[in-house]
């Protein structure tokens, strides 16, 4: 047997980086905070678990889950029951486990939680190489577009933490299998489409596009290929296991399917949250956000080379792709919007940013806590970015200096990366490209997530050591959550009295607000308390605390 | 047909953005306005506006004009005659 020694040593690279992440994982796993959400969520795992174990008959399950239910208990909590349209794609497993293993330590169940989403996030950074790979020949530009594709900062901080970045995940094996089934509609390619697809249908309702972009590609390539004379009967099953396993993975939908798939439609206008969010240093409501939100986040939250390359990827696709439109034919494939299997993929990936970025736009989308909710994005802008990495390799192939220079800005790229995520851990969530002065990195929202209660009540309670000190709050988060994070010993020492700022020993503030702060006045801190420390990475202000004088 | 289809998303997406950015930017701009007018924060504001103002009253010698003065005193000396024949 004859050994390729290229390919090996590019399985090794890959075997190397992927263990090298989850040694990492593993021993930092710790450090990150909890997030405000993550009770809400166990809930929801123990709700529906319950639900199931009702309709199966699972009667010990379901007087467990009910003792869960009842033991999870938190005035700010929203009721699980009203808001019972989230998905249980990690929520229900991990109720299961806690249950099964008998888990009563809630940390560690949150820090399962946690590392679960994070080895579901490296799967897909899999699943987003083979993407690479499938339309680029350069193994190490693609390695690159993996490793930005996993050390994004705010992603990779965000990918222990919740739901957006699992739809990221979730998401991009959905793409995968897309563009595996355009490739080549087979029945094993459209049912593995329509499990992820359900999958990041049951976590983000916005995974919807994926169907109907499928549908609209189909409906161009059937112009000179006949797919739906061919295919019918294959594109029938897919679309009806795509129902089935939306219905299977989503308990919400088994008792009156029909109105509830209203319903959840319908509450997509009556359930959105409506805050004051701080942008560029102004409090403005998310309902009228201006159209560069995106846009501007997305530039101001990601490494700068990424954005470099992107934006030239994507500027050099778009003057491709006029000129390709210019030029169709009506009845020649070489004059259509591709001419070749890899055209295709680009036309795909430009199809779904500028569509999805056009819909946000026009649907005036109330995004809040950055573009958190459309982090999904990212896989088409990196994906812009190594297409002009790879097209600059190939264009100047002869000239040593241009393409010297540019492997030069690779490798700057990835210390920069490395060292961010290095610097701002575990606050990784809440990077700001480096080039910002440090007033613009602090008008935007910080520590949505509330990660850095963990830091603040350890470091309370080495400043002080009595058994019984009272924390006042000048924030929207729900500070009282972030101590499911630290020792039960540790937990005893703490009241958490809100906005009672008279009867506390101490203030937590960070710039989380859901009311313009400016002309409300309910998180401002009294005169008689002063500030005793600052939390800062890189310039960007994670919390304060202030001290009561007495 | 291929033309064709590709015309019509093309017009379909054109409408959707002349739509947006003319008919749909100005209704934004008045909820928008709306909202800021009649939010909670701003009647915070002139509460502190108006403590403000009667600070400054109070600080000051003289804060109505004499003229001023004279009609509101006529003025409430009418209302409190009118009321008084009407009780």
């Amino acid at each position: 047997m004859k050994l390729d020694f290229y390919k090996q040593k590019n399985s090794i690279l890959l075997i190397i980086f992927y263990l090298t992440a989850l040694i990492l994982a593993f021993t930092n796993l710790q450090d990150f905070g909890i997030h405000i959400e993550e009770k809400f969520h166990r809930l929801n795992g123990h709700y529906w678990l319950n639900y199931i174990a009702k309709q199966f008959g699972f009667v010990d399950l379901q007087k467990i889950t009910e003792i869960k239910i009842n033991s999870i208990s938190d005035y700010s909590l929203s009721s699980v029951s009203y808001y019972n349209k989230y998905g249980i794609v990690l929520d229900l497993p991990i109720a299961l486990i806690e249950v099964l293993f008998d888990l009563e330590n809630t940390t560690s169940i949150y820090y399962l939680k946690h590392l679960l989403g994070f080895i579901i996030f490296l799967i897909s950074s899999l699943f987003f190489f083979k993407i690479l790979s499938r339309r680029f020949d350069n193994f190490y530009i693609n390695f690159f577009g993996l490793f930005l594709y996993v050390s994004s900062p705010r992603i990779l901080g965000d990918s222990f933490l919740y739901k957006d970045v699992l739809f990221l995940s979730f998401f991009t094996i959905s793409v995968f299998f897309f563009l595996e089934c355009i490739n080549k509609i087979s029945l094993k390619n459209l049912l593995y489409f329509s499990l992820f697809n359900a999958l990041a249908l049951n976590l983000r309702i916005v995974a919807i596009f994926l169907p109907i972009f499928f549908l609209l590609v189909l409906i161009i390539k059937n112009f000179y290929i006949n797919i739906f004379f061919k295919n019918y009967k294959k594109l029938i099953i897919y679309f009806l296991s795509l129902v089935f396993f939306v219905f299977i993975f989503w308990p919400y939908l088994w008792e009156d399917p029909f109105l509830k798939v209203i319903e959840l439609f319908s509450s997509l206008k009556t359930d959105l949250v409506y805050v004051k969010i701080l942008y560029f240093n102004k409090y403005i409501p998310n309902a009228f956000l201006p159209n560069s939100y995106i846009i501007n986040w997305i530039f101001i939250s990601s490494p700068i080379f990424q954005i470099i390359f992107f934006s030239l990827g994507y500027i050099i696709y778009t003057i491709r792709f006029y000129g390709r439109f210019l030029r169709i034919k009506n009845k020649s494939i070489y004059n259509d919007l591709w001419r070749s299997k890899k055209e295709e993929k680009d036309f795909i990936f430009f199809l779904f940013l500028t569509s999805c970025f056009f819909i946000f736009i026009f649907s005036n989308l109330r995004l809040y806590n950055g573009w958190r909710l459309v982090y999904f994005l990212n896989i088409f802008i990196l994906y812009f970015g190594i297409y002009f990495l790879d097209l600059s390799f190939k264009y100047f192939r002869k000239n040593l200096l241009v393409k010297n220079c540019i492997k030069l800005m690779i490798f700057v790229s990835v210390f920069y990366n490395s060292y961010a995520i290095f610097s701002y851990h575990p606050f990784q969530s809440l990077y700001f490209n480096s080039f910002l002065s440090e007033k613009i990195k602090n008008s935007f929202e910080g520590d949505y997530h509330g990660i850095s209660a963990k830091h603040f009540f350890q470091k309370i309670s080495k400043i002080d050591e009595r058994n019984a000190i009272k924390i006042a709050v000048a924030s929207h988060t729900p500070l009282h959550r972030g101590l499911e994070g630290i020792s039960p010993n540790l937990k005893k020492r703490f009241e958490i009295v809100g906005q009672e700022y008279h009867s506390a020993d101490y203030i937590y503030k960070n710039n989380i607000s859901e009311v313009n702060s400016v002309l409300n006045k309910k998180y401002e801190v009294p005169e008689n308390f002063s500030k005793i420390y600052e939390l800062k990475i890189n310039k960007v202000k994670i919390y304060e605390i202030y001290k009561f004088n007495g | 047909m291929k033309l064709f289809f590709y015309k019509s998303i093309l017009i379909f997406f054109l409408f959707l953005a002349a739509f947006h950015f003319s008919f749909g930017y100005i209704v934004k701009k008045i909820e928008k306005n709306i909202d800021t007018t009649i939010s909670k924060e701003k009647a915070e504001e002139f509460k502190v506006l108006i403590r403000e103002e009667m600070q400054n009253a109070i600080n000051k010698e003289n804060y109505i004009k004499p003229e001023d003065a004279l009609i509101i005193n006529k003025f409430i000396e009418k209302i409190k005659n009118d009321l008084n024949k009407n009780k």
